[in-house]
């Protein structure tokens, strides 16, 4: 499938070492919901529609054929409308749904494998999940339901306390320890959501639209805390979001589902600046272009006396970015310097291009050398050659 | 994509088999009523001509008196010999012999001192305390209206019968909550023994356990048992399924998911069963006083087969104050949960209760030490005498020859003359095959072939049991108590809904109606009425009200408030508001109400045979007065048909939650 396609058109020359110890490594995994769903993957009915699937055999394949690299460090976000089986896929990586056939490793172990006490054991320390609708405990203060995912893991009550009232405070929540969920506006209580999945110190985050339920404000700063907790502490993030500017924000690289299946997989320049199919094209079409793409897409080799003058910009910078440089400086064209090397130029018409969107699909071709994409945490661009 | 070409392909294929067939598949009702006309038109003529028409026929009747009869002989002959009493339910009725013993001793040895003090501090530390006041100045009422020893025989059944109540209940609740299989058996079960008169749990006890203690903390026990198991496995059912998935992906396991998540997140509804089986405990130990459970029922029971309205009057208070004082704290209770804990922090968990206990242990010995085991004789009030006098003068002065409105007497003769003598002999005119058809008709209109079925079979059952007759009786009363009940319980519904003022002050008045035994609606009916089916069908109707009157307000106001807003938009006036927004919207809340409403005015009809209803209620009695248990149980098992066909023939389509207050 394309998904897969795109994974392997990036792996080789993605960021260095990032594929060596992949968080997660999901192969060609399958959801199908119905009767005798275990016999729709690899058989005739694989590759229908939808549609016509649930006609021909009365089952609904929510995750249909998904393979990818969780790597870490990073926020891997699963990006789709809903019913596209994004929900389903990230309750797959721990098994709160079964999955029904494909393989599945967390750090080179196989999740399908696991007995009921080894997959208590994932659950309990190495990947924490985050619910839309909250998940909290309404009999329990806030403390308590932070700590409860350390209480099932029989910590002493001292212990887990003091564990549990660093996190509130890291979160915000300081002060509120014993007011009850049903006291907290939908912001605070994800808040504590996210305090008890990290109370477990999980080598993963898994988030299931954990904004979705919330105001656009509230979004917005919950958003944020997201970013500042990645760079603080550079733990990986599985990110389920229907909200294309959210995963824009958010994702190291994104991966967008329908029907089930990967339709594209790549950074969010690459999902913006060229989209696989004409689905991804018309999803990503009211998208600020300039504020996703680098110059880097939309540089040209520099003519002969370019060299010399004009701004500066950072090959990762954005086009806006490079707009604002261009406009306050009054020179017609500015330098793409990538550590005082001269990789290319823009000028007036390549920046209008991407805001105008004619560049296209061939932007990605465009790009000069290939450079390598530090693996931050936060937003690492990385140019396909 | 694919879903958009899919959906407009559809009205394409219907339009085109557009015809009679698919006229008719629109309207269900008709065909169904199509269909069995269709049915009734063959076998009709068949059976009419095999068995005539009329009253059930002889010949189908199957005699369960012999074999009965001859079961109970066996049954009181080997009760003190045979294995399976010795040691089975010889061991059970001794355990509750001994139990209920226990426990009344201890409320003696209390006290009147130490058991007062012991409800309000009890009522002070899950209620509130205003509740700890109502609970104690109730408790001295019972006392000051001479009722203190019944008052504690009642309590000590009680919480014996509730104790094992509430103990059966969780374990299949847990049950029915954990597996489906279990659930799925168990709930149609449960459903159908909450709308069984409580009349009908009565005779199968006596059978085994014989008229005494024993019997009747049994009979509670299994009247009381299910709506704990309900919604215990509803609860647990119910619970939030993201909650408990959040809970899974923290890695918890079965035994840690049950104890820390299900069960804490069922806890208002383990609250609301406990409260509704204490209720129902106590409905039931006060009826049970027929087969022996004593205390302030068999007091009422006395009372009530002499016409003596004061002693019943002083008995029934105490009734009614218990279940008041026990309904609004485990309510209370129930509020609470949940919520902040209050009050100054020295008086919060434990130590509050370490209070509370020293307060009464302090008062207990206290009392002892002054010899105050028993209310003080001289402290009581007599009120049986005075209540006499006023209803004698109300015998002298309302019973006939009131200006306009004529007497109560009048009414009520009048009522059994003008509607129910007309009313019986009309069914006990019908021929018995159209009673079924229109017992199926009914059931299958609203309801599904299975449900029709059910009530057929049970109608008919009635038939084999050779009962038509009573059973057509007792119908009669039920058809015309529903009746006044729906006229009245709507028309004051519709205004409720209407204005805020009304439902305000109605609200109090249906809280405490809602809260009463059925035994103690006797009482004012026979102080107004007299005896006969005219009252039995006033207590009916007063005890059906409130349920029929709440339901159809909450199902008129619960009206999704934009439909209304866009009908009003549209110009249209409160009456057609009425007509053709709120009642179709409201329809399954006032088809609800239906099913209620027969259903507790059976109860009240049936119960009606202790003030001389006659019928059905009155055969059961009469079993057990006399010992012929095979009367009564023919009569309980035809009390059992009936209850289940009233509910099937009422029952709408969807199963839906039954009210739960």
């Amino acid at each position: 499938m394309t998904g897969t396609e795109t994974l392997k058109a990036t792996e080789p020359t993605g960021s260095t070492g990032a594929d060596e110890n992949p968080v997660f490594a999901v192969r060609n995994l399958w959801k199908v919901f119905g009767p005798k769903a275990d016999r729709i993957p690899g058989s005739e009915h694989a590759s229908l529609p939808p549609a016509e699937l649930r006609e021909a055999t009365g089952c609904t394949a929510a995750v249909r054929d998904v393979s990818f690299d969780v790597r870490k460090g990073e926020v891997f976000v699963v990006m789709g409308l809903s019913g596209s089986g994004k929900s389903t896929l990230v309750r797959c990586l721990t098994r709160l749904i079964e999955p029904t056939s494909g393989t599945l490793a967390i750090d080179g172990e196989d999740v399908l494998a696991m007995d009921r006490a080894r997959l208590r054991e994932l659950r309990r320390h190495r990947a924490a999940m985050v619910f839309q609708h909250f998940g909290l405990l309404p009999h329990r203060s806030v403390l308590d339901n932070v700590a409860y995912g350390l209480e099932i893991q029989g910590l002493s009550k001292a212990e887990r306390r003091a564990k549990a009232a660093e996190l509130v405070a890291k979160v915000g929540l300081a002060g509120l320890e014993d007011r009850r969920p049903s006291q907290l506006s939908g912001g605070q209580q994800q808040r504590v959501g996210l305090a008890r999945a990290l109370a477990v110190d999980p080598s993963v985050l898994l988030f299931d639209e954990p904004f979705s339920a919330l105001d656009p404000l509230i979004r917005r700063e919950m958003q944020d805390e997201v970013v500042r907790l990645h760079r603080e502490e550079g733990r990986t993030m599985v990110f389920i979001t229907h909200d294309l500017s959210e995963a824009l924000r958010l994702g190291t690289r994104i991966a967008l589902m329908r029907d089930g299946g990967i339709v594209q997989l790549g950074t969010p320049e690459e999902i913006v600046g060229s989209p696989a199919d004409d689905y991804v094209r018309e999803f990503v079409r009211d998208v600020p272009r300039e504020q996703v793409l680098t110059v880097a897409t939309a540089m040209r080799p520099a003519l002969a006396g370019e060299s010399e003058r004009g701004p500066a910009v950072r090959p990762d910078a954005t086009v806006s970015e490079a707009i604002e440089a261009v406009s306050r400086s009054g020179d017609p064209v500015a330098r793409v310097m990538d550590g005082g090397r001269l990789v290319g130029v823009v000028d007036h018409a390549c920046l209008l291009d991407v805001v105008a969107g004619t560049t296209a699909s061939a932007a990605p071709e465009a790009s000069g050398t290939p450079h390598d994409a530090p693996d931050a945490p936060d937003g690492s661009r990385e140019v396909t050659a | 994509m694919a879903t958009a070409q899919a959906t407009p392909a559809r009205p394409v294929t219907t339009g085109a088999r557009r015809g009679p067939l698919a006229a008719l598949r629109d309207r269900p009702a008709t065909a169904k009523l199509l269909l069995l006309a269709l049915v009734a038109a063959v076998v009709v003529p068949l059976v009419h001509g095999r068995w005539g028409g009329g009253i059930w026929p002889e010949a189908l009747t199957a005699d369960l008196s012999a074999p009965l009869g001859d079961v109970t002989d066996w049954i009181v002959s080997n009760r003190d010999s045979h294995p399976l009493f010795l040691y089975f339910f010889g061991h059970i009725s001794n355990a509750v012999v001994l139990s209920v013993r226990g426990v009344y001793l201890v409320l003696l040895g209390l006290g009147w001192a130490g058991v007062t003090v012991f409800a309000a501090a009890v009522a002070w530390r899950v209620a509130g305390i205003r509740l700890a006041l109502t609970a104690g100045v109730s408790f001295l009422l019972c006392g000051l209206l001479g009722m203190w020893v019944p008052t504690m025989q009642t309590l000590a059944l009680m919480v014996v019968a509730v104790l094992a109540s509430v103990v059966l209940g969780l374990l299949l609740g847990l049950a029915a909550g954990l597996s489906d299989r279990v659930f799925r058996i168990l709930r149609p079960v449960l459903d159908t023994m909450q709308v069984l008169p409580a009349f009908a749990y009565l005779l199968p006890v006596v059978l085994v356990f014989g008229i005494g203690v024993p019997g009747a903390v049994l009979a509670t026990v299994v009247y009381a048992a299910p709506p704990m198991a309900r919604l215990t496995a509803l609860g647990l059912r119910g619970a939030d399924s993201g909650v408990m998935e959040a809970v899974t992906s923290l890695g918890a396991t079965g035994r840690q998911r049950l104890l820390s998540a299900r069960l804490p997140l069922a806890r208002k509804e383990l609250l609301l069963g406990l409260n509704q089986t204490i209720m129902m405990a106590l409905s039931m130990a006060v009826i049970a006083s027929v087969i022996g459970a004593g205390g302030l029922g068999d007091r009422v029971y006395q009372a009530l087969s002499s016409v003596d309205v004061g002693a019943a009057l002083a008995a029934g208070i105490p009734i009614v104050l218990l279940a008041v004082v026990l309904d609004r704290t485990t309510e209370a209770a129930g509020r609470r949960i949940g919520a902040e804990p209050t009050g100054p922090a020295l008086l919060r968990g434990w130590r509050g209760w370490s209070l509370a206990a020293a307060v009464t242990a302090a008062v207990a010995v206290a009392g002892r030490a002054a010899d105050g085991q028993v209310w003080p004789d001289g402290l009581t009030v007599a009120i049986a005498g005075p209540v006499n006098t006023a209803k004698d003068w109300m015998v002298d002065h309302l019973y006939t020859g009131v200006p306009v409105v004529g007497g109560t007497a009048d009414l009520a003769s009048h009522f059994t003359s003008g509607v129910l003598n007309p009313l019986r002999s009309g069914l006990t005119g019908l021929p018995w095959w159209s009673v079924l058809l229109i017992v199926a008709a009914l059931a299958w209109t609203i309801g599904t072939w299975r449900t029709a079925a059910t009530a057929v079979l049970a109608m008919a059952a009635i038939g084999v049991l050779g009962v038509w007759e009573p059973s057509m009786d007792t119908l009669s009363q039920v058809l015309a108590a529903v009746a006044v009940t729906l006229v009245i319980g709507f028309g004051v519904a519709v205004g409720a809904a209407r204005s805020e003022r009304l439902e305000r002050l109605l609200r109090p008045v249906l809280d405490v109606f809602q809260t009463m035994p059925q035994f103690v609606y006797l009482i004012p009916v026979v102080a107004l009425f007299g005896v006969g089916r005219a009252p039995a069908a006033a207590a009916a109707v007063v005890y059906a009200l409130p349920a029929v009157i709440r339901i159809t307000t909450q199902g008129l106001r619960g009206v999704d408030p934009a439909a209304m807003e866009c009908a009003r938009s549209l110009g249209a006036t409160p009456g057609q508001q009425l007509r053709q927004v709120q009642i179709p919207l409201a329809r399954p809340s006032l088809l609800l109400a239906v099913n209620q409403a027969v259903v507790l005015v059976l109860a009240v009809v049936i119960i009606g045979g202790l003030v001389g209803s006659g019928a059905l209620g009155y055969e059961v009695v009469l079993g057990l007065a006399q010992g012929d248990l095979a009367t009564g149980l023919v009569a309980g098992a035809a009390i059992v048909c009936l209850g289940l066909m009233l509910d099937r023939v009422t029952q709408p389509t969807t199963r839906r939650q039954r009210q739960e207050s």
